[in-house]
C-alpha cells in the first residue's frame, strides 16, 4: 500500500521534474526522519525549513543519487510522542538520520532509547541544554549526536580573549547559582586558565541575599586585576556596588545578561568606563544574508522565528554528509562524514540548489568541502556542539556600543588554542 | 519485517505502562468516584523518587544512590502513596469538579517544583542515567525491548488481578456505594472518608509505580513529562475504554495509544507531501473526535461498568 502511494507520488514527482529539465531520474530513495513540534506554531517554521532543504537536495539530485524521502512527524512537544514517532521512523521507516528535535526533555530520551541503541545519527537546530554536551564527553552519544545551537562556551571564550586583549593576569570569577551561571562560570574559569590567565577564585553568588559581603571579601583576597561577572542584573548591581565600595577594581568583564539599562544606570557609567561585555551575535557573512533573502522568497516572510537558520543548517549538514557517505551508510557512517562538509579547508559551498550541486560533485570525489550555513561557517566539536559569532561591547552614554565583532572563523580559532 | 516488530515491543511497553497509570485512575474514578485531576502530579512522584534511588550520580546533583531497582521503584511507590495522602486528607472533601481543580493545582505545583528545584530534581535538564534491570546481562537490544516489555507486562497483570480481586470484594462495594450515594453507605456503617482516602492512596501509588517503569525505560526524566497532557491522555483512555471496568481501561489505554501514535505514522505515510506540515494540527483534530465520538455516542465506554457479573 505504502509502496504504491509513493510509487505514485515519486512518479508524479518525476514527470514534473522531467518537464522542468530538472535533475536526472533518481530511481533509488533514501529515508530521513524529521521529528520537529509541526502542531505548535514557532515549531512548524523551523520543520518547514527542513523539508524546504531536502526538496533542493533533490532538485541538486539527492543523496548518492536518491531521492531524499522526508518523513515528518510531530512531537507534540511530548516526550512520549515524540520518543514513538522516532522509534518508528528508525524501525519501520528505517532512517538511518533522524532530525530533530526542539525541546531537550525529548532530544535526551530519542537519544537515550531510540537512536543511540539503534546506530542512528541525530541532529538538532535547537536542543540547548548543557546536559546534552556532558553526555556526549562521557561517550554516551557514541558520536551520532550533533547540533547547531550555540553553547555558553562561546561567551566563556571571548571572556577570556577580552581578558587576554586588555593585558589582565590575574581574575576573579562571581557567577550566577543556576544552571546557566554555574555552566558559565566553569567554561570561562577553564577558558582563563588556558588561556595563561589565573583565577584568583570562583564564587557562587546565590539570588535573594541581603548582602553579598562575604563574597566579595572573599574575592578581594586574591588581588585581581580585574573580574568577571556571569551574573543577571539584579545581583550584578548588588555584588558590584560592595565590589566598588569596598575597593575592588573597576575593570570589568561581564556576560550577556548584564547588557541592562538598570544595571548601567544604578551602578553608574562613571565605574563603568573599563567595563566590557560580551555576546553572541547572528553572523555578517554573505551566506546568512543569503539566507535570510532564500527564506524570504520561498515563504514570502522573513525568516523571523526562533531556529530557523539553526534548522536550515542542520538539515543541509546531514544530509551533505549522508551523501559523501554513501546510500548504505550507517548512521555512524554518516556521522563520520560531518567534518568532511564542515571542513575549513575544503572548498566553500553555498545552502541553495548550485551551492547544493557543487557540493555533492566535489564530496563525491572525496573532496571536503566548507558549507557556508544561515549560521556561518559551522565546525563541530567532539562533543557535537558548534560556536558562534562573538561581539565584545561596552556601555556607553547612551546605549550599547559594540567594540569589536568577532567572526566565526576567530572563534573557533581561539577555541582551538585553549586547552 | 523485525523493525517493525521491534518498534511494536517498543509500542506495547508504553502502551502498558500507560495502563497501569489509567487502571490507578480507575480505581479512584470508575470505582470511587473521586475525579483526580493530578495524575501526573504522582506518576511524577514516583517517577522522579524511582530516578534519584536508582539512578547515577551525577556531580553537583542529589540523589543517584544507585540502589537496586525493585528497592528504587519501591521507594517511588511510597512517595506516590505519601503525597496522595497528604494531599487527599487535605482535599478529599471537595467533590467532583472542586476536587479536580485542586488536584489539578497539585499537578502544576509539582510541575513547578521539578522545573526549579535544581539540585533536587535537575530542573529544566531533568535527571537522566538510570541502570535499567538486568540491562547489563542481557546485550542484545532487541531481547532487552522484549524482557522490559515482559517485566511491564507482569506488573500490569499484576495490578489488574489485584485491583478485580479489590473490587469484587465487600471492600469494592462498599467503594461504588460511596461513588453512588455517600449518605446511604454512611447510614450502612461505612466510613466514607477514610474509604476515599484509601482508595486514593491505593490509585496513587498505582500511578507511581507507572512512574518508576517509565523511568527504567527512558532512563530520562524532566518537567515536560509531568505536564497536564498526562493527565488529559490518561482521562481520554479511561473514559473511552469504560469507567468501572479493569478491562477497559486496559483496552482504553492499548487503544487510544494507538490511534494516538497510528494517526502520525498514517499521515506521515499516506498524506501528500505538500500536507506533511500540516498533520500534526490534523493528528490532534482525529485524536479529539474519536473521543468526542466516544462521549455523544458511547458515553459509558467500549467495555461498560458491569456489576454483579462475573464474580468469582
Amino acid at each position: 500500500m505504502r509502496r504504491g502511494i509513493s510509487g505514485i507520488v515519486a512518479a508524479a514527482a518525476l514527470a514534473v521534474l522531467a518537464q522542468a529539465g530538472g535533475a536526472a531520474a533518481q530511481q533509488c530513495s533514501v529515508n530521513v526522519g524529521v521529528v520537529y513540534p509541526t502542531s505548535i506554531d514557532w515549531g512548524k517554521p523551523i520543520a518547514a525549513t527542513a523539508l524546504w532543504v531536502a526538496e533542493m537536495m533533490n532538485e541538486a539530485g539527492g543523496v548518492d543519487g536518491c531521492k531524499v524521502e522526508t518523513i515528518l512527524r510531530d512531537d507534540q512537544n511530548d516526550a512520549k510522542v515524540g520518543v514513538d514517532a522516532a522509534k518508528a521512523l528508525v524501525d519501520v521507516n528505517k532512517a538511518r538520520l533522524l532530525i530533530g528535535t526542539v525541546a531537550s526533555g525529548i532530544t535526551i530520551p530519542i537519544l537515550t532509547s531510540v537512536t543511540v541503541p539503534a546506530g542512528t545519527m541525530q541532529i538538532s537546530c535547537c536542543s540547548s541544554t548543557t546536559r546534552l554536551t556532558a553526555m556526549a564527553s562521557e561517550g554516551a552519544l557514541k558520536g551520532l549526536w550533533f547540533r547547531t545551537f550555540a553553547t555558553s562556551r562561546v561567551q566563556a571564550s571571548v571572556a577570556a580573549m577580552a581578558a587576554k586583549d586588555a593585558g589582565y593576569k590575574k581574575v576573579t570569577v562571581f557567577y550566577k547559582n543556576d544552571d546557566w551561571g554555574q555552566d558559565l562560570g566553569r567554561l570561562a574559569v577553564a577558558a582563563f586558565r588556558s588561556s595563561g590567565i589565573e583565577v584568583t577564585a570562583s564564587i557562587a553568588i546565590t539570588d535573594g541575599q541581603p548582602s553579598y559581603r562575604a563574597e566579595v571579601t572573599q574575592a578581594l583576597a586574591g588581588k585581581a586585576d580585574a573580574v568577571y561577572l556571569a551574573l543577571y542584573p539584579k545581583e550584578g548591581i548588588a555584588v558590584v556596588r560592595e565590589w566598588l565600595s569596598l575597593g575592588g577594581t573597576n575593570k570589568m568583564i561581564g556576560a550577556n545578561s548584564l547588557k541592562s539599562d538598570d544595571f548601567k544606570n544604578t551602578v553608574g557609567m562613571q565605574h563603568l568606563g573599563n567595563f566590557v561585555g560580551t555576546d553572541t551575535s547572528t553572523p555578517r557573512t554573505d551566506s546568512a544574508k543569503g539566507f535570510v533573502a532564500a527564506y524570504t522568497a520561498k515563504f514570502g516572510k522573513p525568516p523571523a522565528g526562533p531556529g530557523l537558520p539553526n534548522s536550515f543548517d542542520a538539515a543541509a549538514i546531514a544530509l551533505l554528509a549522508y551523501h559523501a557517505a554513501g546510500k548504505e551508510a550507517t548512521g555512524a557512517q554518516i556521522a563520520a562524514k560531518v567534518p568532511m562538509v564542515t571542513d575549513p579547508n575544503g572548498e566553500k559551498i553555498v545552502g541553495d540548489v548550485e551551492g547544493f550541486k557543487k557540493a555533492l560533485a566535489l564530496l563525491k570525489q572525496g573532496k571536503p568541502v566548507s558549507f557556508q550555513g544561515a549560521t556561518g561557517a559551522l565546525v563541530f566539536d567532539k562533543n557535537g556542539d558548534v560556536s558562534a559569532p562573538a561581539v565584545i561591547w561596552t556601555f556607553a552614554a547612551s546605549a550599547i556600543a559594540e567594540k569589536r565583532y568577532i567572526p566565526l572563523e576567530e572563534v573557533n580559532a581561539f577555541i582551538a588554542t585553549l586547552k | 519485517m523485525s523493525g517493525v516488530v521491534s518498534y511494536l515491543v517498543f509500542f506495547a511497553t508504553m502502551a502498558a505502562i500507560l495502563a497501569i497509570v489509567v487502571l490507578g485512575l480507575n480505581l479512584q474514578w470508575g470505582y470511587t468516584g473521586l475525579f483526580n485531576g493530578g495524575v501526573a502530579a504522582f506518576f511524577g512522584a514516583g517517577a522522579y523518587v524511582t530516578m534519584l534511588l536508582g539512578g547515577r550520580p551525577e556531580p553537583g546533583q542529589f540523589g543517584g544512590f544507585l540502589l537496586p531497582f525493585p528497592v528504587a521503584i519501591a521507594g517511588g511507590i511510597l512517595f506516590a502513596g505519601l503525597l496522595a495522602w497528604f494531599f487527599g486528607a487535605l482535599t478529599l472533601k471537595l467533590r467532583h469538579d472542586y476536587l479536580a481543580i485542586a488536584t489539578f493545582g497539585v499537578a502544576v505545583a509539582l510541575e513547578s517544583v521539578a522545573r526549579n528545584a535544581e539540585w533536587l530534581t535537575g530542573g529544566a535538564k531533568g535527571l537522566r542515567g538510570f541502570p535499567r534491570p538486568l540491562e547489563a546481562s542481557i546485550a542484545d537490544n532487541f531481547l532487552y525491548g522484549l524482557f522490559f516489555l515482559a517485566l511491564v507486562l507482569a506488573v500490569l497483570a499484576a495490578v489488574y488481578v489485584g485491583l478485580e480481586r479489590l473490587v469484587r470484594s465487600p471492600y469494592g462495594r462498599a467503594l461504588r456505594a460511596i461513588r453512588e450515594d455517600e449518605e446511604a453507605a454512611r447510614s450502612l456503617g461505612k466510613n466514607p472518608v477514610r474509604l476515599r482516602l484509601q482508595s486514593f492512596v491505593i490509585g496513587s501509588m498505582i500511578m507511581g509505580a507507572a512512574g518508576g517503569l517509565y523511568v527504567a525505560f527512558y532512563a530520562f526524566i524532566g518537567p515536560q513529562d509531568l505536564a497536564p497532557i498526562l493527565t488529559f491522555q490518561v482521562w481520554a483512555m479511561l473514559i473511552v475504554g469504560g469507567a468501572g471496568n479493569n478491562r477497559g481501561a486496559v483496552l482504553g489505554a492499548f487503544l487510544i495509544w494507538a490511534a494516538w501514535t497510528a494517526s502520525g505514522f498514517a499521515l506521515a505515510t499516506f498524506a501528500p507531501q505538500a500536507m506533511q506540515l500540516y498533520t500534526g494540527p490534523i493528528q490532534y483534530i482525529l485524536i479529539g473526535s474519536v473521543i468526542v465520538g466516544m462521549l455523544l455516542w458511547r458515553p459509558q465506554g467500549i467495555l461498560p461498568e458491569r456489576i454483579g457479573q462475573g464474580r468469582r
